[in-house]
C-alpha cells in the first residue's frame, strides 16, 4: 500500500476542521503512515477471535 | 518538637503509619519534613506542579489535635502524601500538565484523593506529568521533570512526577495513573513501587481521562507493604463510577507472608528475551528470576507471540480515545498544545476507524492469551521496561522518517501495554541498576482481581534484595 503523502494528510485533518499546519505536516504523515504500517499485522489474526468487547467491565470473566 | 531527620524521610508509609500510632511522630513534624524537602530539593526536580502548604499545615494540626483528643486515626493517619495533577482536589487547579488548563480550582476532590484523605493522609500538592497524560511531551510548561538518579535522564511517563516525589522521599507515598505503563515506567525508572491495579478495582470519578478503557488509578510507593496499604484505601466500588466493581476487598497486607515456596512463576520471553530488551536489563530480570526460584517458587519460560502486535494495538486504541476527547481544543487551541502532543493526537485523529476496531479486536485475543497463561501460572514476570531510563534529549529529536516514527513510537511500550490491554493488574518493584547507575523494575502481573498474589510474590522478592534501601543521589541535597 502507498503511503499518504503530505497533501493527503494536510486533506484529511482539513476534513475534520483540524489546520494542520505546515510545521506539524511532515512529522504527522510519518507518524500516521508509520501507524497505519504498525496496524497491519492485526488485519491478519484469526479471523474466529473473540469479538471485540464494548468494555472490559470484569476482565475476570472475558475471554 | 524538633523536626526529625531526613533519614525519617526515607522510611516506608507504614513504618510512619506505626511512629505516628505510637505518637513518636506528629503529623505536623512528617508535613515539615517533606515540605522541607520540597523546598530544598523540588527546584532541581521538578516533581510538584502545585504545593498546597498552608493547606497541609492545617490539616496536619487538625490531624495532630484530633489524635490526641482520641480521635479515631484511619490507616493512612498523618502520612503527607501527594497526587499527579490529574486528578481533582478540592480548592486545587488541575493542570493535566498543560498550557490549556483552567486556573479554577476544583470544587471536589476525586473518590481516590477523597478516600486518601478520609484514611488520614495529608495532601502536600499536586505532581507533573507528561500533558495530559498522554507521554512523549517534549515541552514541560510547569518545568522538566527530572530523574533523581541523574538529572538529565528521564523520570519516565507519564506519572512521572509521582516516581520522582516518591523515589526522592518528596512525600510519604504518591498517587499515579496508568493506561499503558504510567505508574510502572515511572515507578521502573525511578527505582521505587508501582502498582497498576485490576481494570475497575479503583474508581477514576474525578480524574481527567487519558483513555476510557485502560486508565487505572494507583500508587507508587518505596516498598510493596506500601502499595498494599494503600491499595486497601484506594480500592472498591465507587457509586461515582459506574465501572468500579462490587467485589469486596481483601486484605491486601495480610497476603504478605513472605512465602512463594510453589508460586508458579511464567517467564514471559517476548517481554525479556527479544533483542528489543536492554542486556542489562534482562540480566536483572534473569537473576530476579534466580532469587524468586530459590525462595520455592516454580519459574518456567512461557511464550506469547500475540503480545508482538500489543504496542500498535494499545497505541491504536489509547489514542483514538485520546483524540476523541481533545477534537475541540485540537481546532480552537493547537498552539498551546506540546508540540508532540499536537501531532500524536493530530495523528490519531486521521486513524481509520476500521483500524481502531482491529485494535479492539487484536486486544480480546490478547486479553484472553494473557488469561490463559495466568491459568497456569500464578503471575507473569518480566521486565517492565525495555531500558532503563533514557537520556532527556533523545526524546526532544524532531521525527525524520516513517521508519523512525515507527522504532520511537510503536516498538518501546510493550513491555507494559499487554497488562493494560488485559485488564489485569501488574506491578513494578526494583531489581537492580544499569552500570550507568540507573534503576531497573520487574514487572509481575497476575489474574484479574488478584492484586493480593502478585503483592505477595513481589513483597517475597523485594524482601530477599537489597535494591529498594537505595537512596538516589538528589534526594541527599
Amino acid at each position: 500500500m502507498a503511503d499518504l503523502t503530505g497533501v493527503d494528510v494536510e486533506a484529511m485533518g482539513r476534513a475534520l476542521g483540524l489546520g494542520i499546519a505546515a510545521d506539524d505536516l511532515v512529522e504527522v504523515t510519518h507518524r500516521l503512515n508509520a501507524f497505519i504500517e504498525a496496524l497491519a499485522p492485526l488485519a491478519e489474526l484469526a479471523p474466529d477471535g473473540p469479538e471485540a468487547l464494548p468494555a472490559p467491565v470484569d476482565p475476570d470473566r472475558a475471554s | 518538637m524538633t523536626s526529625p531527620p531526613d533519614d525519617l524521610a526515607f522510611l516506608s508509609a507504614a513504618a510512619l503509619a506505626r511512629l505516628v500510632q505510637a505518637r513518636e511522630v506528629s503529623p505536623v513534624d512528617l508535613v515539615e519534613l517533606y515540605l522541607g524537602r520540597i523546598e530544598r530539593l523540588d527546584p532541581r526536580l521538578c516533581a510538584f506542579i502545585t504545593v498546597c502548604a498552608d493547606d497541609a499545615r492545617r490539616v496536619a494540626r487538625e490531624a495532630e489535635q484530633a489524635f490526641a483528643l482520641g480521635g479515631a486515626a484511619g490507616p493512612l493517619h498523618g502520612l503527607p502524601f501527594a497526587v499527579k495533577d490529574q486528578f481533582h482536589a478540592k480548592g486545587l487547579r488541575t493542570t493535566a500538565g498543560s498550557r490549556i488548563h483552567d486556573e479554577t480550582p476544583a470544587d471536589d476532590d476525586a473518590t481516590v484523593v477523597a478516600r486518601l484523605k478520609a484514611a488520614g493522609a495529608i495532601l502536600l500538592g499536586k505532581l507533573s506529568l507528561s500533558e495530559f497524560a498522554l507521554g512523549g511531551t517534549v515541552s514541560f510548561p510547569f518545568g522538566q521533570p527530572r530523574n533523581p538518579w541523574h538529572p538529565d535522564h528521564h523520570p519516565g511517563g507519564s506519572s512521572g512526577g509521582s516516581g520522582i516525589a516518591t523515589a526522592a522521599a518528596l512525600a510519604a507515598f504518591t498517587l499515579g495513573e496508568d493506561t499503558g505503563g504510567s505508574i510502572r515506567g515511572p515507578a521502573s525508572h525511578c527505582g521505587v513501587v508501582g502498582l497498576r491495579a485490576t481494570w475497575g478495582l479503583i474508581s477514576r470519578h474525578g480524574a481527567w481521562c487519558a483513555s476510557w478503557s485502560m486508565d487505572v488509578a494507583g500508587p507508587l510507593t518505596r516498598t510493596v507493604e506500601d502499595a498494599a496499604l494503600v491499595l486497601g484505601v484506594l480500592a472498591g466500588h465507587d457509586a461515582k463510577d459506574r465501572l468500579t466493581s462490587r467485589r469486596p476487598v481483601p486484605p491486601y497486607r495480610a497476603a504478605l507472608t513472605g512465602d512463594v515456596n510453589g508460586l508458579r512463576v511464567g517467564l514471559v520471553r517476548e517481554l525479556t528475551h527479544v533483542e528489543a530488551t536492554d542486556p542489562e536489563v534482562r540480566g536483572a530480570v534473569l537473576e530476579a528470576a534466580g532469587v524468586l526460584t530459590k525462595l520455592g517458587a516454580v519459574v518456567e519460560e512461557i511464550s506469547l507471540p500475540i503480545l508482538d502486535v500489543s504496542g500498535a494495538a494499545f497505541m491504536a486504541i489509547c489514542d483514538s480515545e485520546a483524540a476523541s476527547a481533545h477534537q475541540a481544543w485540537l481546532r480552537s487551541r493547537p498552539a498551546d498544545y506540546d508540540q508532540a502532543t499536537r501531532r500524536r493526537l493530530y495523528t490519531a485523529s486521521l486513524l481509520p476507524s476500521a483500524l481502531y476496531h482491529q485494535a479492539m479486536r487484536a486486544r480480546a485475543r490478547i486479553r484472553q492469551e494473557i488469561m490463559a497463561a495466568l491459568g497456569g501460572h500464578d503471575v507473569l514476570l518480566s521486565a517492565t521496561q525495555a531500558a532503563a531510563a533514557p537520556p532527556i534529549a533523545s526524546e526532544a529529536l524532531p521525527v525524520t522518517s516513517k521508519p523512525d516514527a515507527a522504532r520511537r513510537f510503536f516498538g518501546h511500550r510493550a513491555h507494559t501495554t499487554p497488562y493494560s490491554l488485559a485488564g489485569v493488574p501488574a506491578i513494578s518493584v526494583p531489581c537492580g541498576f544499569s552500570s550507568a547507575g540507573l534503576p531497573i523494575g520487574l514487572q509481575l502481573a497476575g489474574r484479574a482481581f488478584d492484586e493480593s498474589t502478585v503483592l505477595r510474590a513481589a513483597h517475597a522478592y523485594e524482601q530477599a534484595t537489597a535494591w529498594h534501601t537505595r537512596r538516589p543521589p538528589l534526594a541527599t541535597g
